[in-house]
């Protein structure tokens, strides 16, 4: 280890590059992360005083691979995005465009908290799979986005059925359902949740309705109607049929009083 | 074939007009140079043998992204020859920007010469740019003249280092400045005014003084921008009073000598206007009436040019009641009102306010982002905005106080932002840009006091994930996001420990907002001994305590209410543990309670200085009547063979010790107490009501009263010596084993109002029933979030009684004074009263006097 040490101190960077090529290499070979890590504190030092050099290409991409490898995602997303700008020419350019889609994959958070990330990740997966749409990575690139994208339809799924589960709590809560489940419906043709998201608009539609002021029952009753019609169309035999079915009845009894 | 086409069309560039083709032969580098040829090569990315368009678009790319390194400021291109017909020999011809060698100010002292070259960032090895020169210069005579100093000026020269052993490529700079004399202004003159007075018009400049006498703190220096700024106060100040047309005709700066200038302005003021007719066009949601009251001047008014812009738009208050908020607090964003003056004759100015209202705005989508911490369900249940409802300005800016009010996120930097308002369709979405704020807090502390080492490890999480406990992902350090609360504590010392940890749901199942609150807390003492300072530890006292509560707001009748439950239990256990509080040395004592509380709550607008509105709150707090049911017979215990005083072999004893008969025989007080405290049975019932009312301005009157009182079920029973009430002093929680409750009551020490008719000296045992008025008059400092401070004076009374044949309401002992209070969200309440109690206490002869109260953390 003595002399990692003293190359750490000392001005050369030809030998800290190659000793941190080697790490890297070795690193590589026994998916060693601590060899990452005594590799990244030498690319740290060097990177900067070989940029515009010959090496400089390769350099930026193990610079930006090792951070990558140690799963520190926001940097590296952030150095494979340096390395493709800086080297648009280079035949590491696919990789590190996928890699750099992958690290904001890697950093997307659950889906009940903020999407910027996974925003990113879906745009750089998108624009990966435009360039390159026979890339070596291009089914995994697919299935990436296409979980970001569930993702996505899960929060604001989930976000319209907590309006409907404060429905009783908090006034409004129900109508905010409603558009909320419409908005959904419109923006997430083949969602996974649509049915789900039919059901609960229906819901909402329906217990808004039966806890109106009179004056405004009827017109509520039948827009609750016109919302299980519209289940009962997309989901015929559904998880939820029997329940649709039930409300639709008092519903119907409802409005005989009109 | 076409991917092979394009990258090749890349490499060569375009042309541009006449360009021609040519093959790149030898690049050269020339010009003052400090980097590496070959780095400079590398880095426009031109290589040997490549195809060029010369001129082309790829050269332009090379000069621009040479000059985007800010390294150089001059670049050439040169073709030096061409060989066999088109092989080009290229060179570049950069003439880097020269570094700074030494800089050199002049004209100032040590000090501000460094802060002029820290902050002008003039290192060694910093470009010299033209760029750099000008705005070091722009920026000293500014800071100069900001400061009273017309003359300043600074002259900026630089000269190369003349280096004969290598070309350097450095330059000195040299910094001359001339502050001048500090520029006052002498005299300010008016002309032409004849409706306001020379002083009522100096007077409307804020910024802008004349020198004088009794100003010799303040300053009168002449600034530029200030003196822009105040013309327009000036005139402001006419518009208000209703001269339209008041203008400044001219104005003049004389320089009177070096160190004093005069202002001399000249003004037309024009003739003093009144409003007119005031007609509403376009309004078809709210009557002229309704409009004419929101506006709030009318016909034969003084024209206030000022005042009629901020009734009807307030661009300065997004929450204040002007015309267009009235429109925008309703569902019409999209409206808009314009004043137009219509008809002006002789002094009479007609209007016309024409509004267009638009579509009614409904939110569609409604967002939150920058939440990395803080999951959805707990934001979106707090906001008022939704989708599908009508828009309205207020429930945005009540959003945002009350988001910030979680205290998750920063409250600075909470923004509500409009997305895509659509005024065809009467959409818009809104997006909550947060961030998150820490939510945590540790208290770590160690300190020397009550005769030994105490240490305090606190630990207390806002934002805690409960459900997130098992989820090791989670951890990043503590599951977090689910707005509950989780706070540990412990405390030790040579001679007590206590342990407590509560946990707070304020939505127990999502579905409303029901708070769940639960605390365990666990506390020994061992008896102390004052005079060894040693705790011995054979002597112990322990008190186990479990707290279950629920809580919930209440819609029915208002949305103040909250109705809350909570079951709690604590075991006290003494082991040979002999003090003044409990008969008994050894045994234990059992408290298993349910308390009932109703609270309503509409003090606003701030909880730390509330303006107005009242607080009440009614608790009721009670043990199972076990007497009904258990069939001891307290009153006569004495009598009953088990718990009378006998001696070490069993035998009947007196007091003295001498042996007696059954007949004679006495009580033993230690388990007769142990008996009757073994499950402790009372009723507790205290109200308190607390009323703010807006005096003038700020002034802020606040009335309170409060009763307590503390009963048994069984009187033989007695009340035990738990849960009792303590009257005198600042209120704060003593460190208390027996549940008691301190009353505040300044102007007395600590805890010292007793009954009345208590014989001197039997203090230790609280009272079961007492009452307190106060009347405070608070004033507000500052109420800034970083700091809210207020000064507060009070009347005070109260007393406290053994029994209810002793209540007397008004037989108190009264007190007044004053005080002072910071609040600061680092450090909560810290405060100081001083009172004096006109009452006597304790067998004192006269009055109580001055009492000095220090308040740390207590309740607002």
């Amino acid at each position: 280890c003595g002399e990692y040490q003293s190359l750490l101190k000392s001005d050369d960077a030809g030998a800290k590059y190659t000793y941190a090529e080697d790490l890297y290499n070795q690193a590589q070979e026994e998916n060693s992360k601590k060899k990452y890590r005594k590799a990244l504190r030498l690319f740290e030092q060097i990177v900067p005083q070989y940029r515009g050099k010959p090496q400089g290409e390769k350099l930026s991409f193990l610079f930006a691979n090792t951070y990558y490898q140690l799963g520190d995602y926001y940097l590296s997303s952030y150095e494979f995005e340096r390395f493709q700008q800086s080297y648009p020419n280079s035949d590491k350019v696919e990789e590190a465009a996928y890699k750099k889609a992958r690290s904001f994959y890697e950093l997307s958070p659950r889906y009940d908290l903020d999407q910027t990330d996974t925003n990113k990740a879906i745009a750089e997966l998108q624009a990966y799979l435009n360039t390159y749409p026979e890339g070596e990575h291009a089914e995994e690139a697919n299935d990436m986005a296409a979980e970001l994208r569930i993702k996505l339809e899960k929060k604001a799924y989930e976000i319209a059925k907590q309006y409907h589960l404060t429905g009783e709590a908090r006034a409004g809560n129900y109508q905010a359902a409603i558009t909320s489940f419409t908005n959904f419906l419109s923006n997430n043709p083949g969602s996974p949740f649509r049915e789900d998201a039919h059901y609960y608009r229906f819901d909402s539609a329906y217990q808004l309705a039966v806890n109106s002021f009179r004056d405004l029952m009827e017109e509520r009753l039948v827009e609750a109607l016109e919302y299980s019609q519209e289940y009962k169309k997309y989901y015929p035999e559904g998880e939820y049929s029997e329940a649709v079915e039930a409300s639709a009845e008092d519903i119907k009894s409802r409005l005989q009083n009109f | 074939c076409s991917l092979i086409f394009s990258i090749s069309s890349q490499a060569q560039g375009l042309p541009l007009a006449d360009g021609k083709k040519y093959i790149i032969g030898d690049i050269k580098v020339t010009g003052t140079v400090s980097f590496n040829e070959q780095t400079v090569i590398a880095y426009t990315g031109l290589k040997k043998g490549e195809e060029i368009y010369i001129p082309g678009d790829k050269i332009s790319s090379v000069i621009n992204k040479l000059w985007d390194i800010d390294q150089f400021s001059d670049i050439n291109f040169y073709i030096t020859q061409v060989r066999d017909g088109n092989i080009a020999d290229l060179e570049i011809e950069i003439q880097e920007v020269p570094k700074l060698n030494k800089v050199q100010v002049t004209g100032l002292k040590k000090r501000e010469k460094e802060e002029i070259i820290k902050e002008n960032k003039l290192r060694t090895g910093a470009k010299v740019s033209e760029n750099l020169i000008t705005t070091t210069r722009n920026y000293i005579e500014n800071k100069y003249r900001k400061e009273g100093y017309f003359n300043a000026s600074a002259k900026i020269s630089t000269s190369e280092v003349t280096d004969t052993t290598a070309n350097t490529n450095l330059v000195n700079m040299l910094v001359d400045i001339d502050q001048g004399d500090r520029v006052k202004i002498a005299d300010i003159n008016f002309s032409g005014n004849e409706k306001f007075s020379n002083w009522k018009l100096k007077r409307a400049m804020k910024n802008t003084k004349q020198k004088n006498f009794f100003r010799f703190w303040k300053r009168s220096k002449f600034v530029r921008a200030d003196y822009q700024e105040d013309k327009e106060n000036l005139i402001d100040k006419y518009k208000e009073s209703g001269y339209r047309d008041a203008r400044i005709v001219t104005d003049s700066l004389v320089e009177v000598d070096d160190k004093t200038i005069a202002l001399n302005l000249k003004v037309e003021e024009g003739d003093q206007y009144y409003i007119g007719n005031i007609d509403y066009l376009g309004n078809s949601v709210y009557t002229d009436a309704q409009l004419q009251r929101a506006l709030g001047i009318n016909k034969g008014d003084v024209y206030n040019g000022v005042l009629l812009d901020e009734r009807i738009a307030d661009e300065t208050k997004p929450d204040g009641e002007d015309l267009s908020n009235l429109y925008k607090n309703n569902g019409y964003l999209f409206s808009t009102i314009n004043l137009v003056e219509t008809n002006v004759y002789n002094d009479t100015i007609d209007f016309e306010i024409r509004i267009v209202e638009g579509k009614e705005a409904y939110f569609n989508n409604i967002s939150v982002t920058g939440n990395d911490k803080t999951k959805d369900h707990v934001i979106y249940r707090e906001l008022r905005t939704k989708p599908g409802q009508k828009y309205s300005q207020e429930d945005v800016v009540n959003t945002v106080r009350e988001l910030g009010q979680l205290g998750f996120f920063d409250a600075e930097q909470l923004e509500p932002k409009f997305v895509d308002p659509d005024p065809q369709a009467g959409t818009l979405d809104l997006e909550y840009s947060v961030v998150e704020a820490g939510a945590s807090q540790i208290e770590l502390q160690g300190g020397y006091g009550g005769g030994g080492f105490i240490g305090t490890l606190g630990l207390s999480f806002n934002n805690f994930s409960l459900s997130g406990i098992f989820d090791k992902e989670a951890y990043k350090p503590v599951p977090m996001g689910d707005g509950q609360t989780l706070s540990l504590r412990a405390q030790a010392s040579t001679f007590y420990q206590t342990y407590s940890l509560s946990f707070q749901e304020p939505w127990l199942g999502g579905k409303k907002p029901v708070s769940l609150q639960t605390s365990f807390s666990y506390t020994r003492q061992f008896l102390f001994d004052y005079i060894n300072r040693q705790a011995d530890r054979s002597r112990s006292f322990d008190i186990l305590g479990i707290n279950v509560g629920l809580a919930k707001r209440l819609t029915v009748p208002d949305p103040y209410m909250t109705v809350s439950h909570s079951v709690g239990f604590q075991r006290y256990n003494l082991n040979n543990y002999n003090t003044g509080l409990f008969t008994f040395g050894d045994g234990h004592s059992n408290n298993f309670t349910y308390t009932f509380g109703l609270t309503r709550d509409n003090t606003y607008v701030n909880p730390i200085f509330p303006m107005g509105g009242s607080k009440f709150k009614l608790t009721a707090k009670f043990t199972p009547p076990y007497s009904l049911w258990n069939g001891v017979d307290y009153a006569n215990l004495a009598e009953q063979r088990e718990y009378q005083l006998e001696d070490d072999n069993g035998n009947l004893i007196d007091q003295q010790g001498n042996r007696v008969t059954p007949e004679n025989a006495v009580g033993d007080q230690r388990l007769i107490d142990q008996k009757k405290f073994n499950w402790l049975e009372f009723y507790k019932v205290k109200f308190s009501g607390e009323w703010f009312t807006q005096i003038y301005d700020k002034l802020v009157l606040r009335t309170n009263a409060e009763y307590g009182f503390l009963g048994a079920y069984n009187s033989d029973r007695g009340v035990p010596p738990f849960e009792r009430f303590f009257l005198g002093g600042d209120g704060l929680g003593a460190f208390s084993l027996d549940g008691r409750e301190t009353v505040q009551l300044r102007g007395y020490p600590n805890q010292s109002v007793v009954p009345l008719d208590r014989p001197a000296g039997v203090n230790d045992d609280g009272a079961t029933i007492y009452n307190k008025y106060s009347l405070e008059l608070r004033y507000p400092i500052t109420l800034k979030p970083s700091a809210s401070i207020y000064a507060l004076t009070f009347l005070e009374a109260g007393a406290s009684y053994d029994n209810f044949r002793d209540f007397n309401p008004f037989q108190v002992n009264r007190s007044a004074g004053a005080g002072l209070r910071i609040f600061m969200p680092a450090f909560g309440l810290l405060g100081i009263d001083f009172g004096y109690g006109f009452d006597p206490i304790g067998g004192q002869p006269g009055a109580n006097g001055w009492e000095t109260h220090f308040i740390i953390g207590q309740q607002f």
